[in-house]
């Protein structure tokens, strides 16, 4: 069921707006995720199974051990990941 | 005769036809992957093989090695456009490891699981191939951390992402299940020489 109401719209505007700033890609993604958590706590938004399996690749992702540099692919797929992410927003 | 193809080394005309298009030549081999590369702990490492099989199966790394050994030499080409040809791998031939799985006619899809949770797809007609091995040394040296250490799917045929590195498993399944990359946006089928680059 798709959740709607200002903050839901809220939420799923600013999620975009904050990927589509200038900056690094894997910081601005990481922003994004952020916001998307608050909106999640706040129940502005609903976190349905496929949503968090996303979220979970995402986070691998960009997971970056002690003393490694992000993998050279991360990047992208942040972007693939977020891509998608976007899709099933609107149905959150 | 040798000719330019693009910018970076110069490549033979023998050479120029093994590059698929949209390829460029490199003599190094990049480091591409998201994430970190995986800390690896030997002592709970292992490789197992389940699904549509008669015979699954988990192997430690040293029962690993003393599968027979197969070399091969082969060129791999990446989906971020650079190709590196004649490359040694040396492993165990897939054909080994489905020998002795005893596939069941309904396993007619891989998935190949990898550290981290990375998955790639493939057919069974495309790994039950003569160039595809799990390989654990490359170059004539066991695989570095970042280039899979200890061990990697070498799947020449097609775009360098399903040749999965830091494999732990293979499940095979009677439906085609998509991979990481597939999930997001990447060609299913992974040809360079078709340039199945994207699904979009």
């Amino acid at each position: 069921m798709t959740t709607t109401g200002a903050a839901a719209e809220s939420a799923r505007r600013e999620f975009s707006e904050i990927l589509a700033r200038k900056g690094h890609a894997v910081d601005n993604v990481r922003d994004a995720v952020a916001r998307l958590e608050q909106a999640f706590a706040e129940g502005a938004l609903t976190r349905n199974p496929e949503i968090a399996g996303v979220l979970a690749d995402l986070t691998v992702a960009l997971e970056q051990n002690e003393g490694q540099k992000l993998g050279g692919k991360s990047a992208e797929a942040a972007r693939f990941i977020t891509r998608r992410l976007e899709q099933l927003l609107a149905d959150a | 005769m040798s000719s330019f193809l693009g910018r970076g080394p110069r490549v033979s005309d023998e050479q120029k036809k093994r590059i698929p298009p949209g390829q460029y030549f490199t003599e190094k081999w990049p480091v591409l992957h998201y994430g970190s590369v995986p800390r690896v702990d030997l002592k709970t490492w292992d490789f197992k093989v389940w699904g549509e099989v008669d015979n699954p199966f988990e192997l430690g790394l040293a029962e690993f090695k003393e599968m027979p050994r197969k070399a091969l030499h082969t060129d791999i080409h990446c989906v971020t456009r650079w190709s590196r040809l004649d490359m040694d791998f040396e492993g165990v031939a897939i054909q080994t490891i489905l020998e002795r799985a005893q596939l069941r006619p309904t396993a007619r899809f891989v998935v190949v699981h990898a550290e981290q949770g990375y998955t790639a797809n493939l057919p069974v007609d495309v790994l039950d191939d003569d160039d595809v091995i799990l390989a654990d040394m490359a170059d004539g040296a066991p695989l570095t951390p970042d280039h899979g250490y200890p061990l990697r799917l070498v799947v020449p045929k097609r775009y360098f992402w399903k040749s999965a590195k830091w494999v732990r498993g293979l499940q095979f399944v009677p439906a085609d299940r998509p991979g990481f990359w597939e999930r997001y946006g990447y060609h299913n089928d992974a040809d360079p020489w078709k340039e199945e680059r994207f699904s979009e």
